[in-house]
């Protein structure tokens, strides 16, 4: 029988608010359950059946409907007292901006989220916070993005027989490098398909490319990793290597001007930068949600703490700060170094997978996702999303892993 | 095979020595799936599945992996999985999930390893006693014997690393699963493919040449079964077996005596009378004999009856014209389709004589030619025209023989199996203007519809070939031509079958169609009277004596072994009939090329041992009425249907509502 005391126990010990997790991550919900943190895992149609047999709480959305029936998810969370929402995939963002409006109280957040959802909007920010970025524009047809890339060479002086000056071109609402085409001539210009429009122009930028994940939480930079791009889209280096290290206070010093300039306080923020010749930062882009690329495993080998765990406690307004201090190691103190290789087939048809012995037998070897090809015809790259499998490497050496990446890119993994 | 009793302790098999990091890593990726909660397995069976793919490269490493089997269901590497309950698996999926890409053929390896240790009393499953491991895994056996004993082909050249593993796994099945009992299985197997008649006896043949890989132990039984079988398809007589090649054998029967050459023919065609099967030497010693017009030695060739001799007799000069055309070492499978044709009495006939004719000199077009000689080895010298011919032959003979192949066109194979029973003059009509002109017109409610002119077709233009040369032409004219008409009949409110199998098959097929399905948004509705009606003009009970006279198309729901909704599915209904037992039973013809099947909750068309024609299938009346889903009838042929009892209704709508009908919305 329960006694008086046991019963003001229980209710002192007020049972914690489940937070939204949008998206079907595994990950996520594992580090969840490790920190006991309560959650309802909101996923497509689909995804659902399996988690709510393993008893999991699970709530089905279609995340790509937007209409007047979009408020019911607030609604359906707001009765499972649902105290804030972490976004999981790009297309989740917006709505954990909405869900926060409603959940948090923040008059800001859903606008916030759309920022980070149309890269013009989030330049435009950007630069009037003066932050360098590239010159950049929203495009509607083909004719535009032609007077674009000629305007940029014009403004370089280009000559007619050099070759000329590359722009980019990117959807304005996509994950990372999805849809992402690199024009160097007007013929590729005049190859895009139709539906390429709107989307956004942008000059090109040269130099070292790295992103950053900074766990952010009441303002503050709790942890920040760097992850140094060997070659983009098909290798990179966690934490940097010592010629980033050097520029560590320059880069959490733009990191802050970037959380003022969006007005970050709790979670995460996945910046990409380039560093010229000069030693300035450009500023690319900015995601909040958990990165692609496998960045969040790299982290969790190089540095040893669980990534998902970080953004989540850093999502939680209520974390306490001896939870974080205990939580996140000191940014200096990994032992090793962790990289990845994207594999992409090299030939138009293939049959089998010949995974290099060589590099199977190496101690830097730590595994790897590939299976048997699943169709024989190799399909065209979309963004850097559709790799067939990826190496995971790690040492205590960096400069032994991009070695290591930089010649294993070139090598062909199937037969 | 009961030292395993459910509930006792199983007894893990001893553990190996950890060798290499590969083996290390196995068992960290296994114990992280292990350790992991329910929900988050998935995330970690990955990894393991990678892992294992590693040691499958060779017999040590598939052997280390096979000695952590005990601990796969227990530890959730299959958990909300499709291969999680090792008691819904389908033996008859493992082959292709051993050949699939991707994680696929790993996953299939570890679920074969697990059953291993079930069939073994290694690990315990609550749902699956060692006994079903076993033969489950001999199934399996039976069904990819060319992984144990078949030579390298086209695909496993292209993927040795797939097939090795899977060979590799197929032979450790081997050792711990006594074939015993294998080879007897397999002959069961051949024998019920035979006893359909296909006229394509491809996979049959590459069955009989596995089987005589398998070790028959010591049973004279089952050595005499497959003794027929090789017999039939290979060297018939000791004297054939003498010549060793069939060249030879004609070179000794010209040297032999009446008397002897007549002993030859009298077993090669008993052989083919037992089998449906032939081979070149049957082709060698009817070459022989045609060169002298011996009819009655061809009559004993083909183990005609008295019925078929008069027909030989009277049609003497064209039968012997038709077998010099179109027997051949390249279509030793027709020869039976010429028994069947003569015992069928066809050329009495004078539009299928005249047809014949008329396509035994018949200018082809390029692109007929080219399909009906492409599966024909090179350099085999034989004409386009002797191949189609030789196939009309087969198409009559055999016509409960046509198969769809591995093409979305059971509407096509059944009017083929259709015509050739009840209008093979319109058969060789449709075929003559096929290869010839490329093109066959159907009549559409008074406008014409020309193949030629149209794509589109349920297969989209896209044929698996491997069919018998009267498919391989007309089966893609047939397939755009019923999907034209079935677009120019879409959308009337009603299944468009109504208006489209009167125009495609013919007129004997009745107007009238019903179907309680509205296809659209999945609703049943009148489920009740539609049965009633189906009874009352089919049943021989309740049709006040409107039995069927030509065959029915019609449409069947067909169903898992679980009873679960497929799909649907055209077939023909030949007949309804008493069987042995006193059950009235619907003969069907199913042109799926196997009529076996198992749709569960007890359904399983059998082809044999219940009245069956060779090429028919049969059920019971009740469980052929609960997967219809459309008939067609005759409104002045309808019998009473208010006279079928309301238990049978009742009966049959229970089953069809918790089979496939839980896909469905009743109304």
């Amino acid at each position: 029988m329960a006694t008086k005391a046991s019963v003001a126990a229980k209710t002192s010990k007020a049972k914690k608010a489940p937070v939204a997790l949008l998206g079907y991550s595994l990950e996520t919900m594992e580090a969840a359950k490790e920190h006991n943190i309560p959650f309802v895992a909101v996923v497509p149609e689909g995804f659902d059946t399996a988690l709510k047999e393993d008893g999991i709480d699970v709530v089905t959305w279609d995340f790509y409907m937007r209409n007047q029936n979009s408020e019911r998810l607030s609604e359906k969370l707001v009765e499972r007292g649902v105290s804030h929402a972490v976004p999981l995939y790009e297309e989740t963002v917006e709505w954990a901006g909405q869900l926060n409006t409603v959940l948090l109280k923040d008059p800001r957040a859903f606008q916030r989220a759309l920022l980070f959802r149309d890269k013009a909007m989030m330049k435009r920010n950007a630069q009037m916070n003066g932050i360098r970025v590239g010159v950049f524009e929203e495009i509607h047809s083909r004719d535009e993005a032609l007077a674009f890339f000629e305007d940029i060479n014009e403004a370089r002086l280009r000559l007619q027989e050099e070759a000329p000056e590359p722009v980019h071109l990117k959807p304005l609402s996509a994950a990372g490098s999805v849809g992402h085409v690199f024009v160097r001539t007007r013929q590729d210009i005049a190859d895009l398909p139709d539906d390429a429009f709107p989307c956004l122009a942008e000059s090109h930028l040269a130099g070292q490319e790295f992103s950053v994940e900074a766990f952010i939480h009441k303002g503050k930079i709790e942890f920040m990793n760097i992850t140094e791009y060997v070659h983009l889209g098909y290798s990179q280096i966690v934490p940097e290597t010592p010629k980033l290290t050097k520029i560590r206070p320059k880069i959490r010093k733009a990191i802050e001007k970037l959380m003022k300039a969006f007005g970050i306080v709790n979670g995460m923020i996945h910046p990409e930068y380039f560093l010229d010749a000069e030693g300035e930062l450009h500023f690319g882009e900015v995601a909040a949600r958990v990165p692609g690329g496998h960045i969040f495993e790299l982290i969790q080998k190089a540095h040893g703490f669980n990534p998902y765990a970080a953004f989540l406690l850093c999502s939680d307004p209520n974390t306490p700060k001896s939870v974080l201090d205990k939580f996140f190691p000191k940014e200096q103190d990994h032992k090793i170094f962790a990289a990845n290789l994207m594999v992409y087939p090299r030939k138009a048809s293939i049959h089998q997978l010949k995974f290099p012995q060589e590099l199977a037998d190496h101690p830097y070897m730590d595994r790897h996702t590939m299976f048997e090809p699943v169709t024989s015809k190799v399909a065209e790259r979309v963004g850097f999303g559709n790799h067939y499998g990826t190496v995971f490497l790690a040492g205590e050496d960096p400069e032994i892993l991009r070695e290591l990446v930089q010649r294993y890119e070139d090598v062909d993994f199937y037969e | 095979m009961s030292e395993t009793r459910k509930g006792k302790n199983p007894s893990p098999p001893d553990p190996i020595r950890v060798t290499g990091p590969q083996e290390q890593a196995l068992l960290d990726a296994l114990d992280a799936v292990e350790q992991a909660e329910a929900f988050v397995k998935a995330k970690y069976q990955t990894e393991f599945y990678r892992r294992a793919t590693d040691l499958f490269e060779n017999d040590e490493g598939l052997e280390f992996v096979r000695r952590q089997a005990h601990r796969f269901d227990s530890g959730g590497v299959f958990h909300t999985g499709p291969w999680e309950h090792p008691e819904r698996l389908l033996p008859e999926l493992v082959g292709g999930g051993l050949r699939a890409e991707g994680q696929y053929p790993s996953i299939e390896i570890l679920s074969e390893l697990r059953v291993l240790s079930i069939a073994a009393g290694e690990s315990d499953h609550p749902n699956f006693t060692a006994e079903q491991a076993q033969s489950f895994l001999r199934t399996v056996m039976g069904l990819n014997l060319d992984l144990l004993y078949g030579s390298e082909t086209e695909e496993s050249r292209l993927r040795p690393k797939v097939y090795a593993q899977a060979r590799r796994l197929m032979g450790m099945i081997e050792k711990e699963i006594s074939a015993e009992g294998l080879l007897e299985q397999v002959l069961d197997d051949i024998d019920a493919r035979v006893a359909q008649r296909p006229i394509d006896v491809s996979l049959t043949l590459k069955m009989i040449e596995q089987a005589n890989n398998i070790p028959a132990g010591s049973n004279p039984k089952l050595v005499a079964r497959l003794d027929r079988f090789l017999k039939a398809t290979g060297a018939p007589t000791p004297l054939a077996e003498k010549a060793g090649s069939p060249t030879n054998y004609r070179n000794l029967l010209a040297k032999i005596t009446p008397h002897e050459l007549e002993n030859e023919a009298k077993v090669v065609g008993k052989l083919m009378s037992l089998t449906g099967l032939s081979s070149e030497y049957h082709v060698a010693l009817l070459q022989h004999v045609l060169k002298n017009d011996e009819t009655d030695i061809i009559a004993k060739a083909l183990d005609l009856t008295e019925v078929g001799k008069a027909h030989l007799a009277q049609f003497r000069e064209q039968v012997l014209e038709l077998m010099r055309l179109t027997i051949h070492p390249a279509t030793s499978g027709i020869i039976y389709g010429f028994q069947q044709m003569l015992e069928r009495m066809l050329l009495s006939r004078p539009e299928v004589a005249d047809g014949l004719t008329k396509l035994s000199n018949l200018d082809l077009c390029t692109s007929a030619q080219q399909v009906i000689k492409k599966p024909l080895p090179r350099g085999s010298g034989i004409s386009a025209n002797a191949v189609i011919v030789g196939g009309v032959v087969a198409m009559l003979g055999q016509p409960l023989g046509v198969g769809q192949g591995n093409n979305p066109t059971c509407q096509g194979a059944r009017a083929l199996s259709l015509w050739s029973l009840h209008d093979p003059g319109y058969l060789l009509q449709l075929l003559t203007s096929a290869v010839r002109d490329d093109t066959v017109e159907f009549l559409f409610e008074g406008i014409p519809i020309f193949s030629r002119d149209i794509g589109g077709g349920v297969a989209e233009g896209k044929f698996d070939l491997k069919l018998d040369p009267v498919s391989r032409i007309l089966v893609p004219h047939l397939d755009r031509v019923y999907d034209e008409m079935m677009r120019r009949a879409a959308l009337r409110g009603e299944d468009p079958h109504k208006w489209v199998n009167p125009a495609l098959y013919g007129r004997w097929v009745p107007n009238s169609l019903i179907s309680p399905f509205n296809l659209i948004n999945q609703t049943v509705v009148g489920y009740e009277d539609f049965l009633r009606l189906f009874y009352a003009t089919h049943h021989p009970s309740y049709d006040e004596g409107h039995d069927l006279v030509y065959p029915n198309p019609v449409g069947l729901l067909i169903t898992n072994v679980h009873g679960r909704f497929l799909g649907y599915h055209a077939v023909s209904i030949q007949r309804v009939a008493e069987d042995d037992e006193g059950k009235i039973r619907v003969y069907f013809f199913n042109p799926n090329n196997e009529g076996r099947q198992n749709w569960g909750k007890g359904v399983e068309p059998s082809v044999v041992g219940h009245g069956e024609v060779p090429g028919e299938s049969s059920l019971p009346f009740d469980h052929f009425a609960a997967h219809l889903y459309a008939f067609h009838y005759n409104q002045r042929e309808v019998g009473d249907p208010d006279a079928v009892p309301k238990e049978i209704v009742t009966e049959v709508t229970t089953h069809a509502k918790e089979g496939w009908g839980e896909a469905f919305t009743w109304l």
